[in-house]
């Protein structure tokens, strides 16, 4: 059996810029049970255009890592459903979303959450979940 | 018929088929509301250090936490009844505590502007009955406050628009993404960039000067031109614009200035947290971040957001509210060194790292109360079922008895 080169190739890298919206189905999901598996499965994607996916060769169900300064999280595609020009992705507003959002409001108390760029690049490592985000504060106590 | 505390609509048609003291359905509520109504799954135990204990005893460590504090701070209130922010106020005045509520990184600048009389706006029931022209700038109603157009704007049949939206209404989209509502506005969609409102708004009110705008000159004169025409205009403002144009507001108040004919009403979520401001408000003459300090002191670093990231606050009690998961990661990872105190019927983010832990009733279903819906009418909350559980205004009043 060969090597699989594959394996030591980093996938390529793109810049993004996402903003945050809300969708009510993730909303009516965190009211009834928000450490459930419905809130996890409509937090942790990104949607994007037709044309952005295009270019960075991505699949809708393909994981990716979004990093910045901030954070980083793994996130499913997914396409949007809209005719978008490309150039912005979606991230439904969530501890996901959060996770990239920088502290940073220039003294004015209003973080940037709507206006976030960030790295983004194929993996797959399986999406982040909430228990992970969790184990995060749990290790600062 | 109940009221519904799914959103700051406070939909008073709301039918609830109870069996047994249990929630069996709803009708008339959106998929927000009907789940709201019905309730969490997993409702928060009293803890003390995440150790089950009892209500009594959990009250008695938070006023313990509270009072041995040296900068505690009060914070969460959007889902909190106005009997139960009253009593958070006079807590914090108690307590000589920082005070903050949800607004404070969403709507709370417009609602300030509004409460002080810096633009216009009007009821609900006027967008109903007479407007013709709806702007949902930054504002996705459809998927946030999921009723506003079926039961308020563009949908209903009003005294002066017996046609509805077929013919009486224009309904408007500016937005950075084609959203539900925007679907909607078919053929009156503006899609702006991040942070495009600004620019948006200059080349609008050039338009309307009768200058050529220097930006998408013919749709912006297009959308002018409608503006003009409206008998009875409301621009929707969500938090797309708010975050957008943050805290210049100066420009919207100048664009209304330009287009006589029209309101302005800030877009709310929590179905409280109008009612939060206008009782801060009253108290202190602000919506949000104040401090009593022997007076009232108003300033940015007693915004939840300053105070966590100049780590300034070494207790924090949060009713009704879940800054784990709703503010950036980098800024709450300092509630992970301070006590946290939690008053929530659910179990939350901030709830699971809390230091104490105290359930309460649902209000608007398992207890009643008023709160403000987003036009500033006041609304009285239904009592639905039966609950053991005290309201998060008894609990304020029981740890106010135990400082
Ligand atoms: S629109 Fe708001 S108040 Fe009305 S049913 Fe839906 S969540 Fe409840």
């Amino acid at each position: 059996m060969g090597i699989d080169v594959g394996k030591f190739l980093k996938n390529p890298e793109y810049e993004i810029k996402i903003t945050t919206y809300r969708d009510i189905f993730q909303v009516e999901a965190q009211e009834c049970d928000r450490f459930g598996k419905d809130y996890e499965k409509l937090s942790a994607c990104i949607v994007m255009s037709k044309n952005d996916m295009a270019k960075m060769g991505l699949k809708p169900g393909d994981r990716v890592k979004v990093t910045n300064n901030n954070g980083s999280i793994v996130v499913e595609v997914r396409e949007s459903k809209r005719d978008e020009p490309g150039g912005v992705a979606f991230m439904v507003n969530s501890p996901w979303s959060n996770v990239l959002v920088s502290e940073e409001s220039g003294g004015r108390g209003i973080p940037e959450f709507k206006n976030i760029t960030a790295k983004i690049s194929l993996v797959k490592e399986e999406t982040t979940t909430l228990e992970s985000l969790m184990e995060y504060f749990r290790k600062l106590q | 018929m109940a009221t519904c505390p799914g959103c700051a609509l406070l939909c008073d048609d709301i039918e609830v088929i109870v069996e047994n003291n249990r929630i069996k359905e709803t009708k008339n509520a959106c998929r927000r509301g009907a789940a709201r109504i019905k309730g969490c799954i997993n409702r928060l135990e009293p803890k003390i250090a995440q150790k089950p204990s009892d209500i009594e005893s959990a009250v008695r460590k938070a006023a313990e936490i509270l009072g041995n504090a040296k900068s505690p701070m009060l914070f969460g209130w959007s889902n909190s009844t106005c009997e139960a922010q009253v009593k958070g106020i006079q807590l914090a005045k108690k307590l000589g505590a920082i005070i903050d509520d949800t607004s404070s990184f969403c709507q709370g600048l417009l609602i300030e502007k509004l409460l002080q009389k810096k633009f216009r706006t009007c009821t609900l029931e006027e967008v109903r009955n007479k407007a013709d022209v709806l702007v949902y700038w930054g504002s996705d109603a459809q998927d946030s406050e999921p009723r506003h157009l079926s039961r308020f704007s563009y949908f209903p049949r009003g005294e002066s628009r017996q046609r509805g939206y077929e013919e009486d209404r224009i309904a408007i989209a500016i937005d950075v993404r084609e959203s539900n509502t925007a679907k909607i506005c078919k053929g009156h969609f503006y899609r702006i960039q991040p942070k495009g409102d600004r620019e948006f708004i200059l080349a609008l009110i050039d338009a309307l000067s009768g200058k050529v705008p220097a930006y998408e000159p013919k749709k912006i004169l297009e959308l002018a031109s409608i503006l003009k025409k409206a008998e009875y205009g409301v621009i929707f403002a969500g938090i797309g614009l708010t975050y957008s144009i943050k805290d210049d507001f100066d420009i919207l108040v100048a664009l209304a200035d330009k287009i006589p004919n029209f309101h302005i009403m800030p877009m709310v979520g929590h179905y409280n947290m109008r009612g939060f401001n206008e009782n801060l408000f009253k108290e202190t003459g602000f919506v949000n971040r104040v401090k009593f300090d022997g007076k009232v002191v108003h300033d940015n670093r007693y915004s939840i957001v300053e105070a966590l990231r100049e780590k300034s606050i070494d207790a924090l009690l949060v009713a009704g509210s879940d800054p784990l998961s709703s503010l950036p990661r980098s800024l709450v990872r300092h509630l992970a060194s301070i006590r946290v105190i939690c008053i929530d019927p659910c179990v939350t983010m901030t709830s699971k790292i809390a230091t104490v832990t105290i359930p309460c009733a649902v209000s608007g279903v398992e207890s009643g109360g008023t709160a403000v819906r987003m036009d500033g009418k006041i609304i009285e909350l239904s009592k639905i079922i039966e609950s053991d559980y005290p309201t998060d205004e008894e609990l304020l009043s029981r740890l106010m008895g135990a400082l």
